[in-house]
């Protein structure tokens, strides 16, 4: 074994430690007087030695500890040790790995050109106190032009607490995940993105309601809703997933195409699969709005009655499939 | 809604040729001068005595736990062991011939005799059916109307307690009906139905059917009962088949009828607000309407309904032969247009209850939903349908529409159309559109 040798502490497959030795022999332990100290309870304040023999080789030594030292692979006690590149040895808890000076490592892997770090529009502190403003105010509209009754302020102090507090419990758990993996909390940006997430989950089904009204849509609004609320779930998961993951966005997009499309699917799956349940429900859009949202013109009450044509063919083709 | 008797037993004195002269009467011994029989207190245990052995009870048996499932009531009719009882205490053998089958308990045996079901008329509910063997003693059916107030006698057996003879006064034909039920204020009780309801004579005048409670039953004419034996006597044999398509030609029969008697003039214009809405359309319908007022509210509701209050039993969860509709005109000054169209969307979005039926009945409904210009008056309006799966061709029809003029106020409307053909549905609902109107 080359001169300098590299005494690694491992933790999983990752390397805790990296400690250089150069002069032997070299004592391991707990203790204050070794070379190397590991704090590690099952470790004896001396454990071993790495000492060089007569013929030059490195040889690892147990120096008489209390809970042994072992040979990783294959697993076996040990007392004395010749040291190869690699090899692993188990004291107390704690994993050892000595390499030599010229063990060689992976090529370098080529990324893309860096370019100096852009603060996105998440980041900035504006974008999360507009957000959030806007929702809160947003929520507070919507409880007060859907509450035809007399005012009720517990309805509205609800509609004011509710978004905040599910928007600062959602940045939380995702800033947690972003501190695991990426080590850092990102909690602005994660609160931004759920104030936005709730915004439009707020705003949107209102406009595609506006929409399907003026137009006079007859159906189908229902799967257009999905598809955008699956659209929305989609565009959130991915940005709160890029401070999450060091995945590419390409991958991290066909992931998350995946898995919505996976999810609308399984949620619709009855409808998909033709299952119709019995029903004595009349379905059809209830929204009814001031009539100056009308655009769709009126028909006459014959061409309305003559469009139901249809529907008695449709009650007629249920009646015969059972 | 009338509660129908499921079991119904009743015996009836053989038609006498009414007697001059007191009848003979345990309770008034110094009854000497004459007075009409009708006034005097008949001897009710002879006439029970007399007629006892006309009246049996009808089993309906489902086949794979062979037992009975329901009872009910039946009297003999003809010589040949023909005997009337109402539909609905047979319409398991109609609907589901595969699983229910009937017998007959003759009064005094224990031994059940099979019977076959021969012909059905679903709209008065009378059935009849017949015995393999000869009787000896049965009703003569003759349509004399007694005179109201007259004493009648009901027999049958309530809740399977056995034949028993219930006393009670003939008040005519319920006013304004749309399918003709004799007015009975007596106790007539689950199990009493298919029994026949009879004079102090012995003659029969109407068919148990139903009951309101308190006293308040209900009876089938016997003319219908007299119509359908005499159909029922030339029949040839039957099969289930051809039963079902009898009671789906009377159902189109009765919806054709329903339909003209309904276009036969448009709808009287009833005002609500500032607006009109078809008003009682025909004196069948009963209408019914009120504001509930809360002075906690920002608005008003007024409701109008009117409907049959009758329908046509099909089966137990099958009902058909309605028509009801629903006026909701909601009105506000302090609410602004946005959360006006709430209260408006909330309104509409409620349905009128559905006539009941089940999946084996008919199917989902469709709609189509449009806006409409009804005479300038813009109303977003659906028109849903479902098919009865038994009887190709009839449905039911649901009409929603809710004006569309005002910011603040409206009317929302809803018709109920059961057992119609899609084109009579239609008829209907067009005339009925065309009675929308405002009047500013």
């Amino acid at each position: 074994m080359d001169e300098v040798i590299f005494l690694e502490v491992l933790e999983g497959d990752s390397v805790q430690a990296r400690h250089r030795l150069e002069r032997f022999p070299a004592s391991v332990g707990r203790g204050y007087s070794n070379d190397v100290i590991l704090d590690d309870p099952k470790v004896s304040a001396e454990h071993l030695r790495i000492e060089r023999r007569e013929d030059g080789a490195l040889v690892l030594r147990d120096v008489g500890s209390h809970n042994g030292t072992f040979r990783v692979e294959p697993w076996a006690p040990l007392a004395e040790l010749e040291l190869a590149p690699d090899t692993r040895v188990a004291v107390g808890d704690t994993v050892l790995r000595f390499r030599s000076r010229n063990h060689r490592v992976e090529d370098t892997v080529v990324g893309p050109a860096p370019s100096a770090p852009r603060t996105r529009v998440f980041e900035r502190p504006r974008t999360f106190s507009l957000a959030l403003l806007a929702l809160l105010g947003g929520s507070l509209l919507e409880g007060y032009l859907t509450n035809y009754g007399r005012t009720d302020w517990g309805e509205l102090t609800v509609a004011l607490v509710a978004p905040l507090a599910l928007v600062l419990l959602w940045a939380g758990g995702w800033s947690v995940a972003s501190r695991i993996a990426r080590k850092q909390f990102h909690y602005r940006a994660h609160a931004a993105i759920g104030a936005l997430v709730l915004l439009c989950g707020l705003v949107m089904p209102m406009l595609l309601t506006l929409v399907g009204f003026s137009l006079g849509v007859g159906g189908g609004m229902p799967l257009v809703h999905h598809a955008a609320f699956l659209g929305l779930l989609g565009w959130g998961l991915y940005w709160h997933l890029r401070y999450v993951t060091r995945w590419e966005p390409g991958r991290l997009m066909r992931v998350l195409a995946a898995v919505t499309l996976g999810f609308g699917a399984v949620s619709r799956a009855d409808e998909l699969l033709g299952n119709e349940s019995f029903s004595e429900s009349l379905d059809f859009p209830r929204t009814l709005l001031p009539p100056a949202f009308r655009l769709a013109g009126a028909r006459p009450v014959d061409d309305f009655l003559e469009d139901t044509a249809g529907l008695q063919e449709e009650v007629d083709a249920l009646a015969k499939e059972e | 809604m009338f509660a129908i008797l499921l079991a119904a037993v009743l015996a009836q004195a053989p038609v006498a040729p009414v007697e001059p002269g007191p009848p003979p009467d345990a309770g008034v011994p110094e009854a000497a001068p004459p007075v009409p029989l009708s006034a005097l207190p008949p001897a009710t245990h002879e006439l029970f005595k007399r007629i006892e052995g006309r009246v049996a009870q009808v089993r309906i048996i489902e086949r794979r736990s062979g037992t009975r499932s329901s009872i009910g009531s039946a009297f003999f009719v003809s010589a040949a062991g023909h005997a009337v009882t109402n539909y609905h205490v047979v319409s398991d053998v109609v609907i589901h011939p595969e699983d229910y089958s009937a017998e007959l308990v003759l009064r005094g045996t224990s031994e059940p005799v099979p019977v076959r079901l021969i012909d059905v008329d679903v709209v008065h509910d009378l059935a009849v059916i017949q015995m393999g063997t000869p009787v000896t003693d049965f009703f003569a059916l003759e349509d004399r109307e007694p005179p109201q107030g007259a004493r009648l006698f009901a027999m049958g057996n309530p809740r399977d307690l056995g034949t028993t003879i219930v006393e009670g006064t003939y008040n005519g034909l319920i006013q304004d009906a749309l399918y003709e039920r004799l007015h009975f204020s007596g106790a007539i009780n689950p199990g009493m139905s298919g029994g026949p309801t009879l004079t102090g004579e012995g003659r029969v005048v109407g068919v148990n059917v139903a009951t309101m409670g308190n006293q308040v039953g209900f009876l089938v004419p016997v003319r219908y009962a007299r119509e359908l034996l005499a159909r029922a006597l030339q029949a040839k044999e039957t099969d289930a088949q051809a039963l079902l398509a009898t009671v789906r030609t009377q159902l189109l029969d009765n919806q054709q009828r329903l339909t003209e008697r309904l276009l036969e003039a448009p709808p009287p214009k009833h005002s609500l607000g500032s607006y009109h809405v078809p008003g009682r359309w025909s004196p069948f319908l009963k209408c019914w309407g009120d504001t509930p007022h809360d002075p906690e509210v920002p608005y008003t509701v007024t409701n109008y309904q009117c409907s049959s209050e009758e329908d046509i039993y099909v089966s137990s969860n099958h009902r058909t032969g309605v028509v009801a509709f629903l006026h909701q005109h909601a009105t506000s000054q302090k609410l602004g247009a946005l959360r006006f169209s709430a209260l408006y969307s909330a309104l509409f979005a409620q349905d009128p209850d559905a006539v009941e039926a089940t999946r084996q009945d008919v199917t989902n409904y469709r709609c189509k939903s449009e806006f409409v210009d009804v005479g300038g008056l813009p109303v977003r309006a659906a028109l849903c349908l479902r098919a009865y799966r038994k009887f190709p061709g009839l449905y039911d029809v649901v009409l929603r529409a809710a004006t569309l003029n005002a910011g603040t106020s409206g009317v929302d409307t809803s018709l109920t159309l059961a057992g119609f053909t899609a084109d009579n549905g239609r008829r209907i609902a067009r005339r009925y559109l065309e009675a929308l109107s405002w009047t500013k």
